[in-house]
C-alpha cells in the first residue's frame, strides 16, 4: 500500500491516518454487519451441523452437543411433514400474491387516473390495514371466520344458508390470503402510485394527441413503466410468502386444519422451541434461506431484461 | 410433621450465621404464586424470593432449558410433572434426594413419584389435578339427566342428552389436548412410557390406549359429543349457551370454565370421573406442577427451605386453594376440608369431599417421557388430522407412537418395543 502513495507525502503519519481512513469511515458498518449478520449467519451454520444426542449417564440418559455433519439436513429433507409445509406455502402464496398484487396495481392506477374523487382520503382508508400488526389483523379476522362470532356467517345463516367453513378444509387458505391481501394490499400501492407518479406527464400528452384512450394509457403506458416497482413487491411478497407465519399460527388454535408444521416456518419454530431441537431449526433456517436467496434471483433474472434494460 | 420442623431448623442454622440475605429467583405462572412468595418474604428475612411470571407450563419449560444452557437459570422453577423428566435429561435440575428425607410423609406415594425417579428427586410435589367429571348441573338438572357413573353410562347419557335438546352435547373430545388423553388412557390402564437401566418401553398404542381412542371414536361417529379445540370463541359460546355438558378434566377445570363463563357461577359441580365397568374407581392425574430446584443454582440449601415452606405451611397451601389449586401436600389436602368450594361450582356442599376422594385413589406409576413435547404435538397433529379427514382415531395413535419411537431412536436413546 505505501508504495503507492505520492512521494511528496512527507510524514509517515499522514500515510498511515491515510491508510487508516477509509477503514474508520467502513467501522461502523462492519461492525453492525459482523454483529447482526455475519456472525448470527455463522453460528446457524454452526449449529446446523450439531445435534442434541443422549449419552449413558444419570436416570434417563443426558442429552449433550455433539457434531453431527448434514444429519440434520438429511432429516429435514426426508421428512415429508417439511415438504407438505412448502406445498401449502405455495397453495397460500399462488393465491395472496398475484391479487394483493393485482389490487395494489388496481388501486394505484385508479388513483393515479385524472378523474378520482377523494383521493387523499382513499390512499389513507386502502393504506390503514397496513400499519395494523399482522397479529392483531390475523385475531380481528380470526373472529370474523368462527361461526359463532362471524357477522358473515351470522348473515347466510339468517337467510338459511348456513354457516360460512372459512376454517374448515379448503377454505382455510383463501380465509389465510385474505388476511395477507387485507394487510399488504395498501403498502404495494403506494409503492407503485409512487412510482406512477414519477411518470413524465409529456408521455401522457404525447399518447392523448395520438389517441391514445383512458384505457390504452393505462395498459400501454402506465403498467409498462411501473413494471419495475411491480419486480419490486413482487419479490417483496414472494419473500413474505415464504416466510408466512403469524397468520397461520395466530388462527391455529381456532381451528384444527392447522397443524404445528403448516409452513415451513412453522416448522422451524417447532423444532426450536417446542422439541427444544435448535440445531434442527438452524438447519431449516439455512435451507429456507437458500431457498429465498434462489427464486429472488431466479425472479431478478426472469424480469431484468425486460423491465430494467427496455428504458435505460 | 415433626422431622419437617427439624429440618426447617437445621437450614436456619446454615444461613441464619450469615449476615447476607440469599436471594432466590423463583420462576412459575399463576396468580396464586403472589400470595404465597409474598408470605414466604415477610416470614423470612434472610431468604428473599424474587419471582418472574415466565409464561404457561411450556413456555416456562422452554425458556428453562435456554436459560439453563446459559447457565442463568432461576435457582428454583415450577414444572409441569410430564416435563420433569425432559428437564432431567436436559441436565436442567438439580437432584435434592439428600435434602427431602423428611419431605415424603407431607405427600401420598403415588404423589411422591411424580418427581422421584429410582431414588433421585428432582422436585417437590406443589399441585395436582386428580381427574373428575364437572358437569353443568343446572343443565343435567333441567334436561332430567343422570350422573353417569361409568364410561359406558356417559355415552347412555350423552344419547339421552342429544333427544332432549338438538343443540347441545354431552361434552367436546379436543384432539389436541394430549393431557386430556394420556389420563384417560392412564385411567384404563395404558403405560405410554416405561424405563429400566436407561431402556426405554413406549406403548401409546397398547390396548387400553386403543380402547380409549375408540370409544370416544364411536362417540364422535354417533354425534354425541362435538370434536374440536376447547378454549376457542365458538367453544367458550357454546359453554355459555349451556350447550356443552360436561368436561372431564383435571381439579383445576372449575376455575377454567370461570373465567370464561363467569355467569354460570353456581351452576356446576364435580362427581368422581366415569370408571369403566369392572374396573376400580382410580382415576389419573391431569395437570399439575412440581417446585424443583435447577442445576444451575448455588443455593440449594436456602432454595430447599423455600420448597419445603411452600408445601408445608398453612399461608402457602391457603393461598392455593383459594386460588383454585388443589395441593399436593397431604396437610394441604387437609385444609380444604374448612374451604368454601370454587366460584364455579359455589353451590356444591361435598365439592372438596368428592375433590378428596379422587385425590386418594390416582393411578400408581405414571411415568412420562424424555420428549413429551414431541409426543405432545405428534398427538395434537395426528389426532387433528384424524378428526378433520374422519379417519380411525386409532390410526392417529398408532402414528403417534410411531413418531415418538422414530424420535427417540434418532436422539439416541434406547427403545425396546
Amino acid at each position: 500500500m505505501s508504495g503507492n502513495s505520492p512521494p511528496r507525502v512527507p510524514s509517515s503519519g499522514r500515510g498511515i491516518s491515510k491508510f487508516l481512513a477509509p477503514y474508520v469511515f467502513l467501522t461502523p458498518a462492519l461492525v453492525l454487519f459482523a454483529a447482526f449478520l455475519a456472525i448470527p449467519v455463522l453460528y446457524a451454520l454452526y449449529l446446523s451441523v450439531h445435534g442434541l444426542r443422549i449419552v449413558d449417564e444419570g436416570v434417563f440418559g443426558l442429552r449433550k452437543e455433539v457434531f453431527v455433519g448434514f444429519a440434520n439436513y438429511a432429516d429435514l429433507l426426508a421428512d415429508g411433514s417439511f415438504w407438505a409445509g412448502f406445498g401449502r406455502m405455495a397453495l397460500y402464496g399462488l393465491l395472496a400474491v398475484p391479487l394483493t398484487l393485482g389490487l395494489a396495481l388496481l388501486f394505484a392506477l385508479l388513483l393515479d387516473h385524472g378523474g378520482s374523487r377523494a383521493r387523499r382520503f382513499s390512499r389513507a382508508a386502502l393504506f390503514i390495514p397496513y400499519a395494523v400488526p399482522g397479529v392483531i389483523a390475523s385475531l380481528l379476522w380470526g373472529f370474523m371466520y368462527l361461526p359463532s362470532t362471524s357477522p358473515f356467517s351470522y348473515l347466510t345463516d339468517k337467510m338459511g344458508l348456513g354457516t360460512i367453513p372459512f376454517l374448515d378444509g379448503n377454505g382455510i387458505y383463501p380465509s389465510l390470503a385474505n388476511i395477507a391481501i387485507w394487510g399488504g394490499t395498501g403498502f404495494n400501492m403506494i409503492i407503485i402510485y409512487t412510482s406512477l407518479r414519477g411518470i413524465p406527464p409529456e408521455l401522457y400528452d404525447a399518447a392523448r394527441i395520438d389517441g391514445c384512450s383512458e384505457w390504452r394509457l393505462a395498459w400501454r403506458i402506465k403498467v409498462p413503466l411501473v413494471a419495475p416497482a411491480l419486480v419490486l413487491t413482487g419479490l417483496f411478497s414472494l419473500i413474505g410468502t415464504l416466510q408466512v407465519y403469524g397468520e397461520p399460527k395466530m388462527l391455529s388454535p381456532m381451528t384444527i386444519e392447522i397443524s404445528q408444521t403448516w409452513v415451513p416456518v412453522m416448522h422451524i419454530y417447532r423444532d426450536g422451541f417446542v422439541r427444544d431441537d435448535l440445531p434442527m431449526a438452524a438447519a431449516g433456517s439455512v435451507i429456507i434461506a437458500v431457498g429465498t436467496l434462489l427464486l429472488s434471483v431466479g425472479l431478478l433474472r426472469v424480469t431484468q431484461r425486460r423491465t430494467f434494460g427496455g428504458f435505460q | 410433621m415433626a422431622s419437617v420442623t427439624a429440618l426447617l431448623s437445621s437450614c436456619g442454622a446454615i444461613t441464619g450465621g450469615d449476615d447476607d440475605v440469599v436471594t432466590l429467583d423463583f420462576w412459575c405462572w399463576g396468580d396464586v404464586q403472589t400470595a404465597r412468595v409474598d408470605a414466604f418474604n415477610a416470614s423470612h428475612p434472610d431468604i428473599q424470593v424474587r419471582r418472574t411470571d415466565a409464561g404457561g407450563g411450556n413456555d416456562t419449560a422452554t425458556k428453562l432449558l435456554t436459560a439453563s444452557r446459559a447457565g442463568n437459570a432461576p435457582d428454583v422453577a415450577c414444572i409441569e410433572y410430564q416435563t420433569v423428566p425432559a428437564m432431567v435429561v436436559s441436565d436442567v435440575l438439580a437432584d435434592i434426594a439428600d435434602k427431602t428425607g423428611p419431605l415424603t410423609d407431607t405427600f401420598t406415594e403415588e404423589t411422591w413419584q411424580l418427581t422421584d425417579f429410582e431414588g433421585h428427586v428432582y422436585g417437590v410435589p406443589d399441585d395436582i389435578g386428580p381427574m373428575v367429571l364437572l358437569y353443568n348441573k343446572a343443565r343435567f338438572d333441567e334436561l332430567g339427566l343422570r350422573v353417569p357413573e361409568t364410561w359406558e353410562e356417559f355415552a347412555e347419557v350423552a344419547a339421552e342428552a342429544r333427544a332432549a335438546d338438538p343443540d347441545t352435547y354431552m361434552a367436546t373430545f379436543s384432539p389436541t389436548e394430549f393431557g386430556n388423553f394420556a389420563g384417560l388412557a392412564q385411567q384404563a390402564g395404558a403405560t405410554w412410557w416405561q424405563v429400566e437401566d436407561r431402556n426405554w418401553t413406549v406403548g401409546f398404542d397398547d390396548e387400553s390406549s386403543l380402547r380409549v381412542a375408540q370409544y370416544w371414536q364411536d362417540l364422535i361417529d354417533q354425534d354425541l359429543v362435538t370434536a374440536e379445540p376447547l378454549l376457542t370463541p365458538e367453544w367458550n359460546n357454546r359453554v355459555n349457551r349451556g350447550e356443552i355438558l360436561t368436561w372431564p378434566a383435571g381439579l383445576w377445570s372449575p376455575s377454567v370454565i370461570y373465567s370464561i363463563a363467569e355467569g354460570q357461577a353456581g351452576d356446576w359441580a364435580i362427581a368422581p370421573l366415569p370408571h369403566w365397568e369392572g374396573d376400580s374407581n382410580a382415576v389419573a392425574l391431569q395437570g399439575g406442577s412440581a417446585l424443583c430446584v435447577t442445576s444451575n443454582s448455588d443455593q440449594v440449601d436456602a432454595a430447599v427451605e423455600f420448597l419445603t415452606w411452600m408445601a408445608t405451611a398453612q399461608e402457602s397451601t391457603d393461598a392455593q386453594i383459594a386460588g383454585g389449586q388443589y395441593p399436593a401436600s397431604l396437610n394441604g389436602q387437609a385444609a380444604t376440608a374448612e374451604s368454601p368450594p370454587p366460584a364455579l361450582t359455589g353451590s356444591q356442599e361435598d365439592y372438596w369431599e368428592v375433590a378428596t376422594e379422587a385425590a386418594a385413589s390416582t393411578v400408581p406409576h405414571i411415568q412420562w417421557g424424555p420428549n413429551v413435547t414431541t409426543a405432545n404435538d405428534a398427538f395434537a397433529d395426528a389426532f387433528s388430522a384424524a378428526v378433520r379427514d374422519h379417519t380411525p382415531l386409532t390410526d392417529a395413535l398408532r402414528n403417534t407412537q410411531e413418531e415418538v419411537v422414530e424420535e427417540m431412536e434418532r436422539v439416541g436413546f434406547h427403545v425396546t418395543g
